[in-house]
């Protein structure tokens, strides 16, 4: 037999094998059997990675959805410096790309930890040249960063968030709950490359970003106010200012500047002190605008009308052993001319007609010592005493817009109230909410808080104002071809040095609406401590009227006076 | 028969084995489109500061004062023609106000 030689080697051959597969079914059932329980576990460990992942926090909107906040991933970049060998050789290499001193960056890598950030919040073309850059020990990660692309505009009504894109103030923390984005725990599979796998059996699905938020803002008129305002506070080396625009039918803030202004980009460089927005956390004593209110309450109760005659006691009256003074020696006079020519002697007469207690009702009608409830963080009250701790001048002081503390946007609101034919809306920012599918969460309509007045009287008292800025202190608040009424107010304020009332620091102020016969812009103007001169009429009335008119403006609004028409040259309107 | 059951077992045995690594293929395909989904919004959330900056009012003010040598418009250069609503003509909807905007040279253009 010729096989028989080979069978001995075949036995041999076979039992190898078999000897070898016995080996491996021995080993496969060590593992998958009798370690099973303990070797899923380890496995799972490496293939699996729980990582918390945060929806993009929501974009902010103006009224024409142009972008205000938004969120954008941007580069950081941290070391591992036990995993590094060269530590200057690769802060050299960095430096030009980070910008950054190498010897900085060295420091920082030669750290005895495991982890250091090297540098955080790049902007998106430093990561792309770090991408390109093959460094051990080195890497990128991506991080949710706000960019407020407008710079400092609107700055004091959008706020800002944190590091940890937390709302810290304005819209920004107001609004967080809603901006945020989903939290979630997510898991990841990863292969021996530790790249991610798609996870089997798991539903995946990434946390959903933050609503967005659409504001009653219009970023031109914005833009307008912060201009005006900036250019008033420069010509007259004030301290600072306020300019609110409000929409008087519904309330709707379509601007709200405050001077100095900031940049929500850079806020770690500047003091809390400069984002506070001063429209509705600091209060002022009005002085002259008060009187829209004494007049308001004096026509709605019948005390006064605008014919009935007032003596000015040629601009010098006691009042409870104080002199008041007007700034003319007016005589007699009728009470619309008491408003238009801002007579404080006239307007303590009506405040006394009126008594106390009736004043103290209407101006907490109108919504003063009491917070307007707009949407905005950090809004006072401001102050208004009871009567009854009222002191014997108190009467004649409120009477002229002072011991009364309000902020711009009750002055404003209170105007508007009188503009729209006497309903107290609630002043709002936030128009609408929508998810990121842009569907709507939330729809903000207006509300109207109170009727303080009549219809009648303010028909009334809206023609006086007119009358102020057609002939009496607001003259250089007309906008030509339209009807504006309005209001100035000079206050003096007290020196915090001497508690007394300061013979050189004043707030200027101009409050009004336009047009008159259908207000569509209630405007506050607010000039703290103008070094050039201290009249409202002077230093915030232009402001008012240069805001108005760019306003009316873009909006379309057009006179309804009569227009010239000044034609060109023939030669150009034949050109096509 | 015999024959045919196991071509038939060998089969499905490798259909199964073709379907696990198909899944595990298309799971990287599918992590390799996330990626550059992520890459793309990126780019667009980048390309929309950058957008929105540039089209900020204070810029293009700027822009259009100093290197266009425009102007705002002066009293009277634009006129808001109002055309009442109240008279429809034959049901066509309401003209809107028409801006107008005459051609005169306001202070020196560069």
């Amino acid at each position: 037999m010729a096989a028989a030689p080979y069978r001995g080697r075949r036995m041999v051959a076979a039992l190898v094998l078999l000897s070898g597969f016995a080996l491996i079914l021995f080993r496969l059932f060590n593992l998958q059997i009798l370690q099973a329980a303990e070797l899923t576990v380890k496995a799972d460990r490496q293939h699996r990675k729980a990582v918390s992942v945060q929806g993009p926090r929501g974009s902010i909107y103006d009224r024409h959805g142009k972008v205000l906040a938004i969120n954008m991933e941007v580069p950081s970049v941290f070391g591992v410096p036990a995993s590094l060998d060269d530590p200057s050789g690769v802060a050299r290499d960095l430096s030009p790309v980070l910008r950054v001193r190498a010897g900085e960056i060295e420091k920082k890598l030669k750290q005895e930890r495991s982890f250091v950030w090297i540098a955080r919040k790049l902007d998106p073309e430093q990561g792309r040249r770090l991408e390109r850059m093959p460094l051990g020990g080195i890497g990128v990660v991506m991080e949710g960063q706000r960019f407020y692309p407008k710079g400092p505009l609107l700055s004091h009504v959008l706020g800002f968030a944190g590091m940890d894109s937390q709302g810290l103030e304005g819209i920004e923390r107001r609004y967080d709950p809603s901006l945020r984005g989903e939290k979630q725990m997510v898991v990841l599979q990863r292969d021996a490359l530790g790249r991610t796998v798609f996870p089997k059996g798991l539903h995946e699905q990434a946390p959903s970003a933050g609503h967005n938020v659409i504001l009653t803002i219009d970023e031109v008129i914005q833009y307008i106010a912060e201009k005006e305002l900036e250019e008033a506070v420069t010509a007259t080396r004030a301290k600072g200012g306020i300019v609110i625009v409000m929409e008087p039918r519904t309330g709707a803030i379509l601007a709200m500047a405050v001077n100095p202004r900031f940049d929500p980009n850079t806020v770690q460089a500047i003091s809390a002190d400069r984002w506070r927005n001063r429209a509705l956390t600091d209060t002022y004593e009005p002085g002259s605008t008060m009187k829209i209110f004494v007049a308001a309450a004096a026509l709605e109760e019948k005390v006064m009308e605008p014919e009935t005659l007032v003596y000015g006691e040629n601009g010098r009256m006691v009042v409870a052993k104080t002199v008041i003074h007007d700034h003319d020696k007016l005589g007699w006079m009728t009470f619309a001319q008491v408003i238009q020519r801002s007579s404080n002697i006239g307007s303590v007469k009506t405040a006394m007609a009126l008594g106390a207690e009736r004043l103290y009702r209407w101006l907490r009608a109108f919504g003063f010592g009491e917070r307007t409830e707009i949407d905005l963080p950090g809004e006072v009250a401001g102050l208004i005493k009871e009567p009854r701790d009222w002191e014997r001048r108190s009467l004649a002081s409120i009477a002229i817009g002072q011991e009364i503390g309000v902020t711009a946007l009750q002055l404003v609101t209170a105007v508007a109230a009188i503009a729209n034919g006497g309903w107290l809306m609630k002043p709002y920012t936030v128009s609408e909410i929508r998810d990121e599918k842009g569907r709507v969460v939330v729809q903000v309509s207006p509300q109207v808080r109170r009727q303080p007045i009549s219809p009648e009287s303010v028909h009334t008292l809206s023609k006086i104002l007119e009358g102020v800025v057609t002939h009496g202190t607001g003259s250089k608040a007309a906008v030509p071809g339209y009807r504006v009424a309005g209001k100035t107010g000079t206050a003096q304020k007290i020196d915090p040095k001497t508690g007394a009332y300061s013979s050189h620091l004043s707030v200027g102020s101009f409050v009004g609406y336009v047009p008159a016969e259908d207000p569509r812009l209630a405007i506050v103007v607010v000039i703290d401590e103008p070094q050039t001169e201290a009249w409202g009429g002077v230093v915030a009335a232009p402001v008012f009227r240069r805001v108005a008119e760019q306003a009316l403006q873009h909006l379309g609004i057009s006179s309804q006076e009569p227009v010239k028409l000044a034609m060109t040259t023939s030669s150009e309107m034949a050109r096509p | 028969m015999k024959t045919l059951i196991v071509i038939a077992a060998m089969g499905l045995l490798l259909l199964y084995v073709w379907e696990r690594v198909e899944i595990v293929r298309v799971g990287y395909q599918i992590e390799r489109l996330k990626v550059k989904k992520v890459a793309l919004e990126r780019e667009r959330d980048e390309l929309q500061v950058k957008l929105s900056a540039l089209t900020s009012p204070e810029r293009i003010a700027r822009v259009a004062t100093e290197k266009l040598g425009l102007a705002p418009p002066q009293r009277g250069q634009v006129i808001l023609v109002n055309v009442k609503p109240e008279a429809p003509a034959h049901g066509e909807p309401a003209m809107p106000d028409v801006k107008l905007a005459r051609n005169e040279p306001v202070g020196k253009v560069p």
